[in-house]
């Protein structure tokens, strides 16, 4: 299948990249996990295992980028909302410089500039 | 915060529920208690919120829906069990938990392959005490006041220098090994997250 190779290197990127999508997600205003997952589904069209969202939101609130807090819904099932710590703030502006960089490089190569 | 079941009407819907609820309790088993009630919480809330979502479909197609899409919870919880084992298991310095939370950790990367192998080369002294326990022969060996060998080497021109040390000296020397590997592997933990 020719088309293994493009779909191996797809999933990369998009692994690669999820962690900065969902940052850039909740630095607009706080989300819930579901809320996290449908405007990373609108914006992207990336297909990931929605439980895989987890342990991710997991590692950045170890990484010290994102907090959370739960609060109580009318429903009596809680929600849990992701915020960026000012921590988080900064990277993530440290990383939007990068990507544009990237986006400039890539832009580059791929005009047959170099 | 306290975890609240979701309600169904249709019954097979609320099978399939519990199915999936337990499975998650199954695969968080070796967490500790607040992660664990974290993890449900936050699936729970996942799966109530897509529910909300799909009012126009069935509930057992809505919620088969929504768990499709989640995921296995041992697939897609599998590296969040694997690293908050291995904290886990650093805090309690109980060997058998390391073990375990290495082995899960095996597929994250090469040092945890070699931490695990330090830890089977533990087990070394502690077979040679035992060895020692039924052949009074086996100990730390000489020749030419160069060290040979641990164990049992024939011949004259070997001999032992450790006599009734022997299982002491094994014991000092596995312990020491086990918190220099188990505070290495806490540094490690400490360094990269």
């Amino acid at each position: 299948m020719d088309n293994d190779f493009i779909n191996k290197w797809k999933s990369q990127v998009k692994k690669g990249t999820l962690s900065f999508i969902v940052l850039n997600a909740i630095s607009k205003k706080e989300l819930y996990g579901y809320e996290v997952i449908e405007i990373i589904k609108k914006s992207t069209d990336i297909e990931v295992a929605e439980g895989t969202l987890y342990p991710l939101m997991n590692r950045l609130k170890k990484e010290g980028l994102t907090t959370s807090k739960w609060v109580e819904q009318e429903s009596g099932i809680p929600r849990k909302y992701y915020m960026l710590t000012d921590k988080g703030k900064k990277d993530l502006m440290r990383m939007r410089e990068y990507w544009k960089q990237l986006e400039k490089s890539i832009n580059k190569i791929t005009n047959n500039e170099i | 915060m306290k975890f609240k079941e979701i309600k169904f009407e249709d019954i097979n819907a609320q099978r399939v529920y519990e199915n999936y609820i337990n499975n998650i309790k199954n695969v968080t088993k070796q967490l500790e208690k607040s992660d664990r009630l974290e993890v449900l919480m936050e699936f729970n809330s996942h799966i109530y919120e897509s529910l909300q979502s799909k009012k126009d479909k069935s509930e057992l197609a809505a919620l088969l829906d929504s768990i499709d899409k989640l995921g296995s919870p041992e697939k897609v919880l599998k590296p969040l069990i694997a690293e908050k084992s291995l904290e886990k298991a650093t805090k309690s310095f109980n060997p058998l938990e390391i073990l375990k939370a290495l082995l899960l950790n095996i597929g994250n990367g090469l040092s945890y392959i070699v931490f695990f192998l330090l830890y089977l080369s533990l087990g070394t002294f502690l077979f040679l005490i035992f060895a020692k326990l039924f052949n009074n022969n086996v100990g730390m060996y000489y020749r030419d006041n160069k060290f040979q060998a641990l164990g049992y080497v024939k011949g004259a021109e070997y001999y032992e220098v450790l006599g009734n040390m022997f299982i002491p000296t094994m014991l000092m020397v596995a312990i020491g090994l086990y918190i220099l590997i188990t505070s290495l592997l806490k540094l490690k933990k400490a360094i990269v997250t």
